[in-house]
């Protein structure tokens, strides 16, 4: 169990090292740089001064050494410099975390306390009316993209109640934020329920046909028993996964959602720094990103070591 | 890994059935689901393929005077704020979710097949290489690669295609990968290894082929995403630019603006997209029942 | 709305109609809730060509003179003292001398003096090769390059020392773009945390979240401001911040940002939301890369020009608001305006039909068909007011056998796209921070200009250019002005589309401010408005 921990850390050092040259040489072959953006959104430029950016910035040296350089950095704890505001990196990242952290968690746990007892009712009731209603109605969600439920969502509130629930002002009480945050959470939740829904339906089944719940039927269990005492017990391990893939899943559609309810978060962040060119930025969140869903997967798989006593692994 | 027996997937799914009709017939009572995906996802086609002969205006003719024009029988749609049909758009814009859908995902599909077959076929540390560089590639959801390869390259139709095909790779790669190492080991393709035949025609010749239904189900499932992430991208400004009607950007800004005084904006691109990635939903669920019998419920 | 646009044009024309003041005693107290559009690049007025700069951070500084606040109509006779209490002209009309305000403190309790102003139009003026503290940027050098020295006489007064005469050079320092900054605050720190003498200090600024100014207790001018903080949220998302005015959630919404089919719309959800409708002095105009095949041939962009269908434009944009005209910006507002029928003179005014069917007859000539179209990429600004004029661009050049894609450009990367003359044709907006020819042909239209991003340059016109700038007499610029303005028309240079107009909004409960209708960049102070609530 140890050398199975010790491998499982060592390929996610490794695929977060991956995963820093992919971004970085992606972020290299962008048109227009840092520099341009400074000084060409007054339409002026000044050549000597961009030049001075430049090699302020390090945009003259060799990849590698820029490479270099941004990475023991980060390994440092030091962000880098936004330039478009001139202060650092991690300064204009760290605001933004706990937001994010927040309606992400909200959002988890409204897709899981709908996805998983309408996923585990589809797969009992498998093939009856209800599981067809159910699984039209975990696709349908599949199917609406987060905007345009987004977008539904702030039209019903203005239309009807008169105010609209975006973030305009930092909230004086938790609670309050919690409020506040909790619509946009709905909306991203939605999609991500449905998901979850799908996937706890088919570990369930997939539980549902193994042949000791068969046997427990056989002996004359109730089917009650079987299917929340046997089944359910058993189908929760897929579901933990699932929920690790659901980091994942879940920042896509914050990304749109944030944009849509003016949420000062991560997500949004990003989408205006890769539009601003701003690569000290887009490169750190990008790797924030990643290194969140990476971690996620890794406590997925040292929590499914630890609940499954089955699983044995050698290394 | 277990292997697949197709033969006996088809003849479960229905394909002994003789006469296309009666298969249909056989299909249809099957997966009604996947059925009435199918006819979706066709209604969609055919309006993709004869957008100019079903659309009654210009998709990019502008008309002061239909400005926000609701819906009636000349804009049945309605029309946005600057005259322009959006019946006619949504129509057109069929052939930009399609062709950034099919595009992306058959791009996606031949760069993760070459990928995958390669791995799988060559193992070795080509194998080991290119499964942690897929493993990398997984680790970063669709969306945010894709805005970044998108906001990269620069907002056009075939950047567009190429942003979306690129995070789609692994997911082929992976499934063509642990096919083809089912496959190698197989009878057929020791005997073929036997009588002389080159690596490269093997796998071409005997592997590839046996790969194609699990290429179906995967490739019908990520339509969809394909379809939504474009329609993502272009609401977020950095997708597929004007002229085109894009059902995503529809719905962006101007649209979104005159949410009050003109709702059509926002209801009927909202609904094509969703109709559409439902039925490719749909029909990508019944595919996989067909296809795939570990799947089987 | 017709009826109110009637009113606003009625004020217009009148040029100098004092707006009421409530009897009424001014409320003091209370936080201003504004939104923002965007992010400002920064917060240093003196760098930064945007009303996202402007409308924010004005309040901050003082200028040494300023258009009168209480007018609507920015003019070179209506200009009141602001740090400068007076000023004087010698009889060559080149020396201005201005006496300056004592015990004003910047925010930070040092003192303003003499020193400050001189520093200012050092930074303003100096070369590339210039050492020391500079801006990063310079956008508006061009408007200085009549300044031959600013001299300090003593701690408060200067002396203004021009090569030739300028009558315009004191409506250049009236600009909201022209605040008078510290000389001990690094170029740096004004981006960051500015610091001026204005009635407003800067507190924070979050970025994309929100800009916090709050009241200055030692503003100079007794009894001012009256409110205590400005609070300034960012929403890049229009329909969410319209959404959210509509909701009160703001008092004003940001300058210009309601156009007429949204106003509909406010309209409905705040009946009492009070909106004035004005000019933007921003133009909406066509570019087109004259190095570049085919258009380096003349016959196309005259085709092009024939083309434009300007009151379609109009029409769609605004329902028929924006306005139609020469290079500067059209009567009522406009004080340098082309009179009417030299206006449907110039080429691509007129009968619409009959010159598309002149622009066909040019294209076919050149080979082109209905079945064999010329293929173009329209370069835009990838945001909405660059955008929508775009696609009504692309479909106009239809008609002429001009097939258009268009290429959206990210904001960080348009001017620079341009500067490159990598485009072929594209769609700009011009803004003008003070409606005076000067500030047109110098930063637009001259050979060096940094902001001749078009790189049109024509030393005959630079000549009509010069001559109209030193002309005293003001009945004889305006026609030297137009002069310029129909050669720039026959040249095709930028052809202006239209002129912009659009609405601003805020909630009845605030008073005092006062829009200016021929500069959206001047009138920014707030140290009159209050809060009635």
């Amino acid at each position: 169990m140890a050398a199975y921990l010790v491998h499982r850390t060592f390929l996610m050092i490794l695929t977060l090292f991956g995963m820093s040259v992919l971004i970085f040489v992606l972020l290299r072959v962008v048109p227009g740089n840092i520099s341009d953006i400074l000084f060409d959104s007054a339409g002026f430029v000044n050549p000597a001064e961009k030049a001075r950016i430049e090699q302020e910035l390090g945009l003259d040296q060799p990849i590698i050494t820029q490479y270099w350089r941004w990475i023991s950095d980060l390994a440092q704890g030091n962000l880098g410099y936004a330039y478009v505001t001139e202060r650092p990196a991690a300064e204009e990242i760290a605001p933004r975390i706990p937001v994010t952290v927040k309606l992400a968690v909200l959002a988890l746990i409204f897709s899981v306390i709908f996805g998983v007892p309408l996923g585990v009712i589809s797969a009992v009731r498998q093939n009856t009316p209800l599981d067809y209603f159910l699984r039209v109605l975990s696709l349908s969600g599949l199917s609406l993209p987060s905007f345009w439920l987004a977008l539904l969502i702030l039209m019903a509130f203005v239309h009807y109640l008169g105010f609209i629930p975006i973030y305009t002002d930092p909230p004086d009480s938790f609670w309050k934020e919690i409020g506040l945050l909790s619509v946009p959470a709905a909306a991203v939740g939605f999609r991500s329920s449905a998901l979850i829904m799908r996937l706890t339906r088919s570990s369930m089944l997939e539980v549902l046909r193994q042949d000791y719940i068969r046997t427990a039927r056989s002996k004359g269990a109730s089917p009650g028993t079987v299917n929340y005492d046997h089944a359910l017990r058993n189908a929760v391990l897929p579901v933990v996964t699932i929920i690790g893939i659901e980091a994942a899943f879940l920042i896509g559609g914050l990304i749109v959602t944030e944009t849509v309810f003016n949420i000062p978060g991560v997500a949004r962040f990003l989408v205006e720094a890769a539009i601003w060119r701003d690569y000290p930025i887009v490169q750190n969140l990008v790797m924030f990103i990643a290194i969140v869903v990476v971690f996620a997967n890794f406590a997925v798989d040292m929590a499914y070591m630890l609940l499954d006593p089955r699983i044995k692994y050698a290394d | 890994m277990t292997t697949i027996d197709h033969d006996a997937a088809l003849l479960r799914a229905g394909a002994h059935v003789r006469g296309p009709w009666s298969a249909a017939a056989h299909l249809l009572r099957r997966y009604p689901l996947g059925a009435a995906g199918a006819v979706i996802v066709a209604v969609f086609i055919l309006a993709a393929l004869f957008a100019d002969f079903v659309s009654p205006f210009d998709p990019i003719a502008t008309n002061a005077r239909a400005s926000l024009a609701p819906p009636d029988t000349t804009y049945w749609m309605g029309a946005d704020f600057m005259g322009r049909d959006v019946y006619s758009r949504i129509v057109h814009g069929a052939r930009i979710s399609l062709a950034v859908g099919a595009g992306s995902t058959a791009l996606g599909c031949i760069l993760g097949v070459i990928i995958g077959l390669m791995s799988g076929y060559l193992g070795g540390w080509v194998d080991l290489v290119v499964q942690r560089v897929m493993d990398i590639m997984q680790s970063l959801p669709l969306l945010v690669m894709a805005l970044v390869m998108a906001a990269a390259l620069g907002p056009s139709l075939e950047n567009t295609i190429v942003a979306i095909a690129i995070p789609l790779i692994p997911h082929f790669a992976r499934v063509i990968r642990s096919s083809t190492l089912s496959l190698r080991e197989q009878p057929f393709v020791e005997a073929a290894r036997a009588t002389g035949m080159s690596e490269l025609r093997i796998a071409v010749r005997h592997v590839l082929p046996n790969t194609l239904a699990p290429m179906i189900v995967l490739a019908t499932a990520q339509l969809g995403s394909a379809i939504l992430t474009e329609a993502s991208l272009s609401f977020l400004g950095v997708g597929v630019p004007e002229p085109h009607p894009s059902w995503g950007r529809m719905l962006s800004e101007s649209a979104a603006e005159y949410v009050r005084t003109a709702p059509w904006l926002v209801i009927f691109p909202g609904i094509a997209i969703s109709l559409a990635v439902f039925g490719t939903n749909l029909l990508g669920d019944a595919m996989r029942d067909m296809l795939d019998p570990r799947e089987r419920t | 709305m017709r009826l109110h646009r009637v009113a606003v044009a009625a004020v217009s024309l009148a040029g100098s109609v004092v707006l009421a003041v409530p009897a009424l005693a001014q409320k003091p107290g209370g936080t201003l809730r504004i939104y923002h559009r965007d992010m400002p690049p920064s917060a240093s007025i003196l760098e930064e060509a945007t009303i996202s700069t402007n409308m924010p951070f004005m309040a901050v500084y003082n200028n040494l003179v300023m258009f009168d606040p209480k007018e609507k109509i920015n003019s070179i006779d209506k200009i009141e003292p602001d740090l400068a209490t007076s000023w004087s002209w010698d009889d060559g009309k080149t020396k201005l001398t201005m006496k300056l305000r004592e015990g004003v403190k910047w925010h930070d309790g040092k003192p303003f003096t003499a020193k400050d102003v001189v520093c200012t139009w050092d930074k303003l003026t100096a070369e590339e090769s210039d050492k020391g503290d500079r801006l990063r940027k310079n956008p508006r050098r061009v408007w200085w390059q009549n300044l031959k020295d600013v001299t300090a006489n003593g701690n408060y007064e200067v002396t203004f020392q021009l090569n030739r005469p300028q009558p315009s050079f004191l409506a250049l320092l009236a600009a909201g773009y022209t605040p008078v900054y510290p000389c001990h605050v690094s170029a740096r720190d004004m981006r960051t945390k500015p610091i001026g003498t204005g009635p407003f200090k800067f507190v924070e600024m979050k970025r994309n979240e929100s800009i916090r100014l709050v009241k200055n207790p030692d503003y100079w001018k007794k009894g001012h401001p009256y409110l205590d903080a400005i609070e300034w949220r960012i929403i890049p998302n229009r329909s969410t911040r319209i959404l959210a005015f509509v909701a009160g959630e703001f008092d004003l919404t940001f300058d210009s940002d309601v156009t007429f089919p949204l106003l509909k719309d406010v309209k409905a959800q705040a009946p009492n939301a009070v909106c004035e409708a004005r000019p933007t002095n921003v133009n909406t105009n066509l570019i087109v890369n004259r190095d570049a095949a085919p258009f380096d041939n003349p016959k196309i962009r005259e085709a092009m020009m024939l083309a434009l269908d300007r009151k379609a434009f109009s029409d769609i944009l605004s329902q028929g608001h924006d306005k139609l005209g020469a290079s500067m910006l059209p009567a009522p507002e406009g004080v340098w305006a082309m009179p009417e029928d030299m206006l449907k003179e110039l080429p691509g005014f007129g009968d619409v039909a009959k010159n598309r069917a002149e622009a066909r007859k040019i294209m076919e000539g050149l080979g082109y068909s209905a079945d064999k179209p010329l293929k173009i990429k329209v370069a835009t600004r990838n945001i909405a007011v660059y955008r929508d004029p775009a696609a009504i661009l692309i479909d106009q050049l239809k008609q002429i056998y001009i097939e258009g894609e268009l290429e959206p450009v990210d904001t960080p990367l348009w001017h620079a796209k341009v500067a490159r003359k990598d485009y072929m044709v594209g769609l700009n907006l011009t803004g003008l921070g003070v409606d005076d020819p000067d500030v047109n042909f110098y930063e637009n239209f001259t050979c060096k200009s940094e902001r001749n991003y078009t790189g049109y340059c024509n030393p005959d016109v630079e000549k009509m250019i010069n001559a109209q700038s030193g002309e005293l007499d003001k009945e004889k610029r305006k026609k030297m002005v137009w002069e310029v303005e129909r050669k720039l028309a026959e040249d095709g240079a930028r052809p202006v589309i239209v002129h912009n107009v659009a609405n601003t909004c805020w909630q009845p409960h605030m008073k005092g401010l006062v829009l200016q209708h021929n500069s959206i960049y001047n009138n920014w102070r707030f140290d009159d408005v209050w809060l009635d609530k």
